[in-house]
């Protein structure tokens, strides 16, 4: 079997088409950028993220309800995964204020439930927890096992046997879970996850990330310059940036389109950018490659020709490695599993764009420069 | 055929390499599913027995018989130690980032702060949550602005500034350390397997605890405050009387539960020693039986005190034993056995813990130190502690060293025994030297953990990150599975697409596989979600240099030339190629590890040594089948 064989095509002829169609591509992705906007991640944005199991089906909107019925309003909640996972994430990084005493009233009434006139002091207590100390170690005991039972998370202060504290949780993670238990209580769950990211990590991650983008770009510029020439480096990363914003522009498009398919921006898709990046270096090097030889052996054919003959050659091993490539972050886009979803999702068009980008884009603006300078590329 | 050896036993020796590292992943597999079959038998039966047998005692008792398994084969432990390590995303676990509250640490290390002082640390604590600046700096600048000398609450009152600053900031830096070795101390003792505990940055400390869903549990561990306590060490006659006791409970000799008190133990008689009992000529399988506590718990005869000594992998079993309801019974009630923190020596490969019998009740806890200090003695330059109370402290420190001479005291933090210093003399004035370190290290260490029970090290969780393991369980199928659908998706392409040489390059693509996932083993390196992505990335991305070699072959056949020219000419040509994109690949992949944290680095990992790797099986394991092909003079088809 063989596809295109003896295969000459005038790409560059049509090079004024590629750039009106790449240019439309960046143009309506950078105006979703900019109307629409990118949603980032917990990773980025700080806040708290978990995700719950639920063993029957749920219904979300009821999850959503019970959610803002306890005072956490712009709580966000989707499902996760198939019918009975539910993700909730919230930019808050404690409890609000005005809830914290509903809370501890909740504890208390349920020690004084259980335990009428039992001895109590709060010894310590910050946003995230309570420390109760009581009088006898008998009781803390059970009282211990009763808390859970009842939802709250708490723990002894220590696991000496004379204990005499409790310490219960009252972070915002933790109130929504204790809420649903209770609310839900024919529906149990277990967690899957759960995330908290503090407001100033999140911003030293996303300067972490852009650094790392700009530093790939600015490494593969450096190794390109030393093993071709310059212009050939600054072709490649100018149509790697080109990918990176295409692909960024469809993540604004595509957010919250498409059901089950979380498109936010955090670790794991900058990841996904990074790889995108190195792979579609690959194609554009192969093709740089192919032209490179064939100048050394075709002194005096113009660039233009040697150009179009070399993406020509080499288009079946592009099609072929980016046509499997393709099919297996099919395979992991739809059976992956949530996790690995939308990184996969980021690849499988990054790649569609970075292929497009190779054949159609990096030659000509090699061609461009040289074409305007009057300057031979010779190697 | 001469051509061929070299190569040959070259990848004879990585495939050898890659089945050696990856075999002990497979034994744990096996291990693994077994052990939980026979926990899920024996669930079964505790529930139909005892029906109202609660959560809590059930797992106990399932992890006694887990415990069990694994104190009986020793081999399953080392299986799992070599293993392919899962990442917290697979096998469920947390990681925190912790921050030091150098705020609140500066609050403690005040002398009588004011509002003055409370206004400004708001202050610049608001302003350090938006900027990189320390808060040491800032606060310093602030107290600059508002015309406060520092050392109206810092220091003494003829330092100026700058020193004041930089003392703060040693300050800070030292709670860092005090904190991760708090967090250490407190793991280690809570059994985490394979916790990691590391710095970043100036005063950020990286916790990372596999298997630990509980948030509170962990929370524990990492957040409470330390507690430092000054325990006796019981005197070796009484500590062996009690072994004995226990040993005899043990060995099912002793069945009086009534006696709790010391008359049983006083008729023992101190002076049969143990050295008595080992040598009355038993086999090793025989004194287990007989004594199973000093056979798990050795004492050294010779040794001038009753401390026994426990290997690394025994604690469990004997801390079991210890906890069964009739040896409690005949344990005196106001005393227990502790373990040293760290190991005192290594025997047989196999670190060893030194077991200590002490009061129960401490005679001082560490609010009293002031401050403590690792230096080398001037006179016999060996490393020594000092360590200064209050007030308060050292007149119950006098006392107690008083009344005490030639006793040991044990210093306890968390539970664990740092030191157990004998006591000269009386202490009067609350300053005390601790002598007897080995080295400077241990000496620092035991600073640290004075310094732990007086000045806490106030920490704040600044990012958590907590994976359940079924999330982590259902993640490992579904990328097995991706996986598998992908290499064979892969593999039918390239047999349809380049027929017999496409089936070598199969063959080659598998030992892709196997190399990438022996490499990791062999480095230790850990397989996250994001891993398990890269590997299968791997699989297509491998046979690019398949393709460009196959595409190359073709075109030379095309102008005329003959399979083995072409064969030739078309891995030289497609070398080139093969190289520049495959470094330009392999340079993302360093930063993509220099910028990820655990997952993404994982990733990262994956994808760089699956680059080396399918370079390898490309341009040697398909080139030397192809080679032979030639060389024997079958056919080749490139489709």
């Amino acid at each position: 079997m063989r596809i295109f064989q003896n295969l000459n095509v005038d790409f560059l002829g049509k090079r004024k088409l590629f750039y009106a169609i790449s240019g439309a591509l960046l143009l309506f992705g950078i105006i979703n950028v900019i109307f629409r906007g990118l949603e980032f991640g917990v990773d980025f944005k700080g806040g708290s993220e978990i995700v719950l199991q639920f063993q029957k089906q749920v219904d979300i909107s009821e999850i959503r309800n019970n959610v803002q019925n306890i005072g956490l309003a712009d709580a966000e909640v989707k499902t996760f995964g198939g019918e009975t996972g539910v993700l909730i994430r919230t930019e808050l990084q404690e409890i609000p204020r005005e809830i914290y005493p509903v809370i501890i009233d909740k504890i208390e009434k349920t020690i004084n439930d259980n335990f009428p006139g039992f001895e109590k002091s709060v010894i310590d207590s910050s946003s995230s927890s309570v420390t109760y100390q009581f009088s006898n170690p008998d009781t803390t005991k059970k009282l211990l096992n009763i808390l859970n039972n009842e939802g709250f998370d708490a723990v002894g202060a220590s696991v000496e046997p004379d204990n005499r504290e409790i310490i219960v949780s009252v972070g915002i993670a933790d109130w929504i879970e204790e809420n649903l238990r209770e609310k839900m209580a024919d529906n149990p769950f277990e967690i899957l996850k759960e995330d908290k990211v503090g407001p100033k990590v999140g911003s030293e991650l996303k300067e972490d990330a852009v650094i790392a983008i700009f530093l790939s770009l600015v490494v593969i510029l450096l190794y390109l310059a030393f093993r071709f020439k310059f212009i050939f480096a600054l072709g490649a990363v100018v149509s790697l940036f080109h990918n990176v914003l295409i692909t960024l522009g469809l993540f604004s498009i595509l957010y919250n389109v498409i059901p089950g398919l979380n498109l936010e921006i955090d670790l794991t898709i900058v990841a996904a950018f990074l790889t995108l990046i190195g792979y579609s270096i690959n194609d554009t090097v192969v093709i740089f490659d192919r032209i490179r030889e064939n100048l050394k052996i075709h002194k005096t054919v113009p660039l233009f020709d040697i150009i179009n003959k070399s993406v020509s050659q080499t288009m079946s091993r592009t099609v072929l490695t980016g046509g499997t490539t393709l099919l297996t972050l099919l395979v992991l886009t739809i059976f992956g599993g949530e996790v690995l979803r939308a990184f996969a999702f980021t690849l499988f068009f990054g790649i569609i764009i970075g292929t497009y980008s190779s054949i159609f884009v990096a030659g000509a603006l090699v061609y461009e420069y040289a074409n305007r300078s009057q300057k031979k590329i010779q190697f | 055929m001469k051509e061929f050896r070299f190569r040959l036993i070259l990848i004879i020796a990585f495939i050898a390499l890659s089945v050696y590292m990856l075999f002990p992943t497979y034994t744990d597999y096996q291990n693994t599913k077994n052990i939980s079959e026979t926990i899920n038998k024996e669930k079964t039966e505790i529930k139909v027995s005892e029906p109202n047998i609660t959560i809590d005692e059930l797992n106990t008792r399932l992890k006694l018989i887990e415990d069990s398994i694994k104190v009986a084969d020793p081999s399953i432990e080392e299986a799992k130690q070599k293993r392919v390590k899962l990442g917290l995303d697979l096998q469920g676990g947390m990681r925190v980032v912790l921050e030091v509250n150098t705020g609140k640490l500066l609050e403690k290390l005040a002398k009588d702060p004011d509002q003055v002082f409370k206004d400004i640390l708001n202050d610049a604590q608001q302003e350090a949550s938006l900027s990189d600046e320390s808060v040491v700096d800032i606060v310093a600048r602030k107290f600059q602005e508002k015309g406060v000398r520092l050392s109206r609450y810092f220091g003494s009152v003829r330092d100026d500034d700058d020193d004041i600053t930089s003392e703060l900031k040693s300050d800070a830096e030292d709670a860092v350390t005090r904190a991760m070795e708090i967090i250490r101390n407190r793991v280690d003792q809570y059994g985490v397997a394979e916790p990691s505990i590391q710095r970043q940055g100036g005063r950020r400390i990286v916790v990372e605890l596999p298997g630990v869903a509980h948030e509170e549990e962990a929370k524990q561990l990492l957040q409470g405050t330390a507690l430092l306590e000054f325990r006796l060490v019981k005197e070796p006659e009484f500590t062996i009387s009690v072994m004995q006791k226990v040993d005899e409970v043990l060995a099912g000799k002793v069945i009086d539960d009534t006696t709790k008190t010391d008359s049983s133990l006083a008729s023992t008689n101190a002076d049969t020693t143990v050295v008595d009992t080992t040598q009355k000529e038993l086999s090793e399988e025989e004194f287990r039986q007989e004594h199973p506590f000093f056979a798990t718990a050795m004492i050294n005869p010779q040794g001038n005190n009753a401390d026994a000594y426990v290997k690394e992998d025994e604690r469990a079993k004997l801390l079991s034993m210890l906890n069964r309801p009739e040896v409690q019974n005949v344990m005196p009630n106001n005393v227990e056995f502790v373990f040293s923190a760290k190991p005192v020596t290594v025997q047989d490969g196999k670190e060893i813990y030194q077991l200590y019998l002490v009061n129960r009740k401490p005679e001082l806890t560490g609010g009293v130190i002031t401050d403590a200090n690792a230096n080398i003695d001037p006179n016999t330059s060996a490393p020594i502690v000092s360590m200064t109370m209050n007030s308060e402290g050292a007149t119950e420190w006098a006392r107690i060293t008083g009344a005490n001479v030639n006793k040991r005291i044990a210093i306890i933090l968390d539970g664990v025994v740092f030191s157990a210093p004998n006591v000269n003399q009386k202490i009067v004035g609350g300053r005390s030297q601790i002598e007897g370190m080995e080295n400077m290290e241990e000496a620092k260490l035991l600073e640290i953990v004075l310094k732990a029970g007086a000045l806490p090290a106030p920490v704040d969780i600044i990012e958590e990150r907590a994976v359940g393991p079924s999330l982590g369980e259902d993640s490992i199928n579904k990328g097995v599975l991706s996986g598998v659908a992908g290499f064979f998706i892969t593999v039918l392409f390239l047999i349809a697409y380049y027929q017999r040489s496409g089936s070598v390059a199969s063959f080659a693509l598998f030992f892709t596989i196997l190399f990438t996932l022996g490499v990791m083993a062999s480095f230790n390196a850990t397989l996250t979600l994001p891993g398990i992505a890269g590997i299968i990335l791997t699989i297509t991305m491998s046979i690019d240099s398949n393709v460009l070699i196959y595409e190359r072959i073709r075109e030379e056949l095309a102008v005329g030339k003959t399979v083995k020219a072409s064969i030739d000419s078309g891995f030289s040509r497609a070398l080139t190629a093969i190289i520049d994109s495959n470094v330009t690949t392999f340079f993302t992949g360093i930063i993509l590890y220099q910028f990820g944290t655990g997952p993404i680095q994982g990733f990262a990992l994956t994808l760089m040594i699956g680059i080396v790797a399918s370079m390898f099986s490309a341009l040697v394991i398909t080139r030397i089948v192809l080679d032979y092909m030639v060389y024997k003079g079958a056919k080749i088809t490139v489709g």
